[in-house]
């Protein structure tokens, strides 16, 4: 199956990082249940306009960590993960991406004290409305 | 490490007045090489050489580890090579040449070439001469891709082809190494063919190889940076080309960014260089 990924290639963020963080959001987030099929390192790779080297690097981690398995002759599917594993990975991404709002405001030379102040803007207005839509996303 | 089954060693090569190398250069095994450089530059005579169509002047190559000489032959039913253009075959057709080929390779793999037939359409029963350059290309593939070999040869193999027939060609490409232990070596112009295809990009200019850099090797290194301020005028390094005192080119992200965060200069904006445009440096030093 083609995978959900996108790349920025102008990040800091190492390729072989991207990949790896976006499958295990992929598979904390449900949207790959254990078993599922993943795309072979060379296919992930023509998708992606990148070297099988980099992909390679991002599976064996992924692996390593836990999150798919590779059978040889059959391909590399998603683990089963337990559900504090899948909670980790949740609390990290959300950790992230509140993290490079920060720097970005930061690299504008925003003041930590500017920055709590737009945090708590957006909190409030987000409250006023009555909440945050339903899968919790903002972008 | 991946093993080497391909190395050239000081390979030196005359041709009239031109004169490839000294070369030394290697293929591993489940890689996939894009060869690229501008005409003329020898990418061709290096696949040559290779094939024992021309031999060398001076210098070694290695092929599954064994020095390749012309007594013994066997190797040659390991590697498929797609040349630029095939003669003597205008007066056979699809059918015929197919029979001609597949005796010759104990792999070869008729589904395999049923399949590619089917997808590209290719008429077996219209004599080779009278295809279009074009249709003439796929039926090359389809007997080239057939015999299964385990090293892939190809000198632009897409250069008269429609745009689908580019596209499946790629996906075409990619099955084929999922097959097993297999490696490519292609020669192409096409941007789409390095983006989609390449582990590995070899850059020759002027029978010289340049270099052979992992794709994101480049990718990640080459970018422009457009600065919030006008810089001041002396060498910044890795920086090999300024658009103006506000956009500059570096080939060296990481030299350059320290330099500029040491000195604290901003940028507003910076983006990392598509493939062509990185080769188009290396290849005439500007940007296009």
């Amino acid at each position: 199956m083609e995978l959900p990924i996108r790349l920025s290639k102008e990040s800091r963020e190492p390729i072989y990082h991207q990949i790896e963080e976006q499958i295990k959001a992929l598979i904390a987030g449900g949207q790959l249940p254990a078993g599922t099929s993943l795309p072979s390192i060379r296919v992930l790779s023509k998708e992606l306009e990148i070297s099988v080297i980099t992909t390679r690097r991002a599976y064996q981690n992924l692996e390593y960590q836990g999150f798919i398995r590779t059978t040889q002759g059959k391909g590399t599917f998603v683990a089963e993960i337990e559900a504090s594993k899948k909670e980790e990975v949740t609390v990290s991404a959300v950790y992230h991406a509140i993290e490079k709002a920060v720097e970005t405001a930061l690299r504008h030379d925003y003041t930590l004290e500017q920055i709590e102040v737009v945090f708590q803007e957006i909190i409030a207005s987000l409250k006023k409305k009555g909440g945050h839509n339903n899968d919790g996303k903002m972008d | 490490m991946m093993e080497k089954w391909i190395e050239i060693n000081r390979l030196k090569k005359n041709v009239d007045d031109f004169q490839l190398g000294p070369i030394d250069l290697s293929f591993e095994a489940g890689t996939i090489t894009a060869i690229v450089g501008n005409n003329g530059a020898g990418k061709s005579t290096l696949l040559k050489v290779l094939m024992r169509l021309a031999v060398q002047n001076d210098g070694e190559i290695k092929l599954f580890g064994q020095l390749i000489d012309s007594e013994e032959e066997g190797w040659k039913k390991r590697i498929a090579y797609l040349p630029q253009t095939l003669l003597g075959c205008d007066s056979f057709n699809g059918n015929q040449l197919r029979e001609l080929v597949s005796k010759w390779y104990p792999t070869w793999d008729q589904p395999l070439f049923e399949q590619l037939v089917e997808m590209y359409q290719i008429p077996l029963s219209k004599k080779y001469g009278k295809l279009s350059q074009g249709v003439q290309q796929k039926l090359n593939l389809a007997l080239t891709l057939a015999r299964d070999a385990e090293i892939l040869i190809l000198d632009e193999p897409t250069a008269h082809m429609d745009i689908p027939s580019k596209q499946m060609l790629l996906d075409v490409i990619v099955e084929w190494m999922d097959r097993g232990d297999k490696l490519v070596i292609i020669s192409s112009h096409q941007a789409e063919d390095i983006r989609k295809l390449a582990d590995y990009v070899v850059v020759m200019k002027e029978g010289q190889l340049l270099g052979k850099f992992e794709k994101e090797e480049l990718t990640g290194q080459y970018k422009q940076y457009w600065m919030e301020d006008s810089l001041p005028n002396e060498p910044i390094p890795g920086v090999i080309e300024r658009k103006n005192e506000r956009i500059l080119v570096s080939k060296c992200a990481e030299e350059t960014e320290s330099y500029l965060a040491g000195k604290q200069l901003k940028w507003l904006r910076a983006k990392n260089l598509e493939i062509e445009e990185i080769i188009t440096y290396m290849l005439i030093g500007k940007a296009s």
